[in-house]
């Protein structure tokens, strides 16, 4: 079953005279459940499609479906709400609110998310049990990113959307958040989305998307997609 | 190429440079307009004092001074001039008004500015020079003729010229008017030679020459040394006023008093928030262009340039700010002090130029100095180190534990009240800064509107409860006898007093004694209750009570001017007062032995007989109305800072919030990422607002309560207040203060719609 449907999204933004097509009528179905990476180079389109399904924007035409749901025409209180139920975000810089802890940072989500789990739970599951009453500031990128994760499963989205979630971590830190990553998703049943230009990730995926200059190029499937330490990075 | 990116950062930070420029403006512009009030008028009643010779002291005689007497007044060691001087109020021919005849034998003492017509000339057989102002009320004209009459005489002559007098700068008929009203009053100046025309032959044959009771001099002596030399040359004790005790120079200075002490405390307080917040404003600006230091340090730039590049900025607000503040000072200035104000009603002078006080100047190279300074300094500490440490962003202080958050209330706390008290505790500054702009709004919404209430209840009191009587009669005390008197005021059912001018510790205090049998006439203790008068003692004056430190059942010695006779009184209580006096019955007076004739009677009829011992009758609506323009020169200054107080409030507020905004922004686009509503992320926003509010108010209340205490207490030789706020002040000063909180907690938190998520959280961390 398709969680996620594309049919002819462009984005279009305007500066002036000048007008920048970030997608071009893009057309894309991806399955539930499915470890899926968006390939492609710096300005290819790829942060302008994560941020199009997880309703950080608006395409300026065509049509996103998700979970069922057209996201293309909602307002701004039913994109929130659609963030808050159905997808998680991990970003390449943690964004985690500095004046909050550990715990109060992953659980400041139960909120507002309609089925939210134990962020106890998911803080134990990442492995920063022993660091919940930290702030953010006194942790290091790698456990930073942890926290991050586990806000976003917290929530207990359909969808976690990782924009280049180890751009900002040492190798051996990246594969570690990424193996958390991967296995927490995939126990949980999550459809993950990762959006990157590491070609090494894109060797774990199920479905490989690529992207150009605004254009999707390909959609693959991989039939035997790598584990984590089996990649050379 | 640094210079046009100056004008361009200026662009981009505009909404924070422009308010900064208005605080810094505002904060200036009140601070220098009201200690340019008190100053000018100091310079400018100098002016009038000078021009027209001022006398510095009064000799008074009943008997009159003769030409000789005036010669060695003269002779005295340290006298420069004097002149033999005469007033007495006339009444206007077929008119109700009164004009009070003035003549100076030698007009360089106590003489006239002429504003219009001939100048003065002594030997004038029929010129008047009469008040410009009056002239002007009445439609009096130079070459018109007026026709004056006293008691039996009659003196007409030929306007030959408008004029102003410092022995009339503040042109009342006697101390109970507290505003002049030139449509009824006014003053004019005739000469000598003219004086000795109309006095009949009959009265010179015997009076002599001593038709002067008064001689006005200009000395610098010291008043004991000069009383003692006057007493010695005249050989007998007379009544010696110097000029703090006359209405104009006293008024005056005490109009000068009042500035300075205002200018010395809201206008201040004004200011330091101004600067306060510039300098919180300047520091983030400098914080958040980082990055952008980095990179000309980077680029090779020394730092000495880029210290001046960017202290330019510093230095470009102040002098803007600087400069438009002198303006709006001046605005103010002229606002309160111009002929046409209420100042311009009370006070009769030619020239009403506004002066900045040195101090100011003072003041306003200091803040450019110490801005430029706060400039340099946050810039050194963002170039503090290598290039590349330049190059990386500002990050703010690290998160710590708060002690408070050990504790159980605070673990119960929901995310939103703890993520917006660390946030608090994390921007100390900016929490303090907003904490301080609340309280200083507060501060000046109670201060201003608590003052009018005082004044308001002060004259209300008088109006309900001291006077209770519809009309006053004036008795012309030194032709009337004690069974006129009672005569008259049994015929008008009325009381009557008899006032006079005591020495009490070298200073002039009045007496006044009282008899009341109709209760038409009352007392207020300290507390503005009514207060009945007993005949076992004497009443003192709040003020009087302070000075010299007494209480009830002490006892005050005093003895009238011209008399060698000096009385002791017990006080029986004190009381509040318009004018620095001690009260007390008829009664208590005659056990005294004190000798005294009734010069008014206060009576609610308005079937007044015709007397010749009559000088004149006010109504109290007339009385009350002086009052009422005298408040206004208050109202004024209060409404102008209620006014600058919601402003720079706005403004301060304003500039905090967006600071504030800004710091956030990235939490705030991460919370709407995460799913979180506008609305919810707007109300955490003004949540904090609110809390601040709450905190300022609270704080507020009581500062405010303090500030106008003091207040009245540096103003307590002015006037005999007890501070009142009414509740409608707390009421307004409280949703006030709300009002332009919210409005701008709302005002920010609307823009957190257009948060744009995506670039927010690409930013480095």
């Amino acid at each position: 079953m398709n969680i996620i449907e594309l049919k002819d999204v462009s984005r279009v933004y305007k500066n002036g005279e000048h007008e920048q097509r970030a997608l071009d009528h893009a057309n894309l179905s991806l399955e539930e459940g499915k470890f899926i990476v968006v390939l492609g180079p710096s300005g290819a389109g790829k942060s302008t499609l994560l941020n199009l399904l997880g309703g950080l924007d608006n395409p300026t035409s065509g049509t996103v479906i998700v979970n069922g749901k057209d996201i293309s025409t909602l307002t701004g209180n039913e994109l929130a709400d659609y963030r808050a139920a159905t997808v998680g975000f991990v970003f390449q810089s943690y964004n985690l609110i500095p004046t909050l802890t550990v715990l109060e940072n992953v659980a400041l989500v139960k909120d507002i998310a309609p089925d939210p789990l134990s962020s106890h739970d998911m803080l134990k599951a990442v492995g920063l049990f022993d660091h919940i009453h930290n702030f953010p500031s006194e942790l290091s990128g790698g456990e930073q990113q942890r926290v991050s994760i586990a806000r976003a499963l917290c929530k207990n989205p359909k969808i976690l959307l990782c924009d280049e979630p180890t751009g900002a971590l040492d190798s051996e830190t990246g594969v570690l958040v990424l193996k958390l990553l991967l296995s927490m998703a995939r126990e949980m049943g999550k459809t993950i989305i990762i959006v990157t230009h590491n070609q090494n990730i894109a060797r774990m995926a199920d479905t490989v998307v690529r992207v150009r200059s605004g254009r999707i190029v390909s959609c693959e499937q991989q039939e035997h997609p790598l584990a984590a330490e089996e990649v050379d990075w | 190429m640094l210079t046009r990116k100056l004008f361009r950062t200026i662009g981009r930070y505009k909404a924070q440079f422009i308010s900064m420029i208005i605080m810094i403006s505002l904060g200036v512009g009140v601070f220098v307009g009201f200690n340019m009030e008190w100053y000018s008028l100091e310079k400018d009643t100098d002016f009038i004092f000078e021009q027209t010779g001022f006398a510095d002291y009064r000799i008074y005689s009943e008997s009159g001074f003769t030409a000789e007497d005036l010669e060695k007044i003269k002779a005295i060691s340290g006298v420069t001039d004097a002149s033999r001087f005469l007033t007495v109020n006339a009444a206007v021919k077929d008119d109700t008004d009164i004009l009070a005849i003035a003549v100076s034998e030698n007009i360089d003492v106590s003489g006239v500015y002429l504003t219009e017509g001939e100048p003065y000339d002594a030997e004038s057989p029929d010129g008047f020079w009469l008040s410009d102002q009056y002239a002007a009320k009445n439609n009096v004209h130079v070459g018109d003729k007026l026709t004056l009459t006293y008691k039996m005489l009659t003196v007409t002559g030929t306007v030959k010229g408008l004029v102003k007098a410092s022995e009339f700068l503040i042109c009342i008929p006697d101390e109970t008017q507290l505003m002049p009203d030139y449509n009824s009053f006014g003053f004019v100046y005739l000469s000598p030679v003219m004086l000795q025309d109309i006095i009949p032959a009959i009265f010179k044959s015997f009076v002599g020459d001593s038709l002067y009771y008064q001689i006005n001099v200009k000395s610098p002596l010291e008043k004991k040394a000069f009383v003692e030399a006057v007493e010695a040359a005249l050989s007998k004790t007379l009544l010696v006023l110097s000029k703090d005790e006359t209405v104009s120079y006293s008024e005056a200075m005490g109009e000068v008093e009042e500035g300075k002490t205002m200018g010395s405390i809201l206008p201040v307080l004004f200011l330091s928030i101004a600067i306060l917040t510039m300098v919180t404003t300047m520091h983030r600006i400098t914080a958040s262009e980082k990055t952008q230091i980095g990179t000309l340090k980077a680029l090779g730039f020394h730092d000495s340039r880029i210290l001046r590049h960017y202290t330019s900025y510093a230095l470009a607000i102040g002098l803007a700010g600087s400069l438009l503040g002198i303006g709006i000072g001046y605005l103010l200035g002229w606002y309160i002090m111009n002929p046409n104000s209420a100042m311009g009603t009370y006070i009769d002078m030619p020239r009403w130029d506004l002066y900045v006080p040195w101090f100011c100047w003072v003041i306003l190279v200091f803040i450019n100095v110490f801005l430029t300074l706060i400039g340099f300094l946050s810039v050194r500490q963002m170039l503090k180190g290598t290039a590349a440490d330049a190059l990386r962003p500002y990050s703010p202080k690290k998160m710590r534990h708060l002690a408070l958050e050990e504790t159980k209330a605070f673990k119960r706390l929901n995310f939103a009240t703890k993520w917006n008290l660390r946030d608090c505790f994390r921007h100390k500054s900016r929490t303090c800064m907003t904490l301080f702009g609340i309280v200083g709004c507060m501060v000046l919404l109670v201060g201003g509107l608590g003052m009018n209430d005082t004044m308001k209840a002060f004259v209300q009191s008088f109006y309900d409860n001291a006077i209770n009587y519809q009309l006053r009669v004036n008795l012309d005390s030194e032709t009337i006898t004690e069974d006129e008197v009672d005569k008259l005021s049994e015929q008008l059912e009325g009381d009557w007093s008899a006032s006079m001018s005591v020495q009490l510790e070298d200073r002039p205090v009045s007496l006044e004694i009282y008899h009341i049998t109709h209760g038409l006439v009352r007392f207020l203790d300290e507390d503005m209750q009514d207060m009945p008068l007993s005949d076992d003692g004497a009443y003192i004056c709040a003020r009087i009570a302070k000075e010299s430190g007494l209480s009830a059942g002490d006892t005050l010695t005093f003895s009238p001017y011209g008399s060698d006779d000096s009385y002791t009184a017990v006080i029986a209580g004190i009381d509040r007062s318009l004018s620095e006096s001690i009260v007390m019955t008829d009664v208590y007076a005659e056990t005294l032995g004190i000798d005294f004739t009734a010069n008014t009677i206060y009576t609610d009829s308005t079937d007044v007989p015709d007397s010749s011992h009559i000088l004149n009758t006010q109504t109290k609506q007339a009385i009350m109305d002086s009052f009422g323009t005298f408040m206004e020169l208050m109202y004024v200054m209060v409404s102008l800072l209620i006014l600058a107080a919601v402003v720079l409030s706005l403004v301060v507020l304003y500039n905090l919030g967006i600071m504030s905004y800004t710091e956030r922004y990235r939490e705030m686009a991460t919370l709407k990422v995460v799913g979180f509503r506008d609305r919810r992320i707007a109300g955490l926003l003004i949540s904090q607002n609110l809390w601040l509010t709450v905190a300022g108010i609270l704080i507020g209340l009581p500062a405010g309560f303090g500030v106008l205490s003091y207040l009245l207490t540096a103003l307590a030789s002015e006037y005999e207040m007890q501070l009142v706020i009414g509740p409608v002040t707390y009421l307004v000063s409280i949703l006030l203060t709300f009002l332009v909180s919210l409005g701008v907690g709302l005002m920010v938190a609307r823009k957190n719609r257009h948060i744009d998520m995506v670039a927010a959280l690409k930013t480095e961390e």
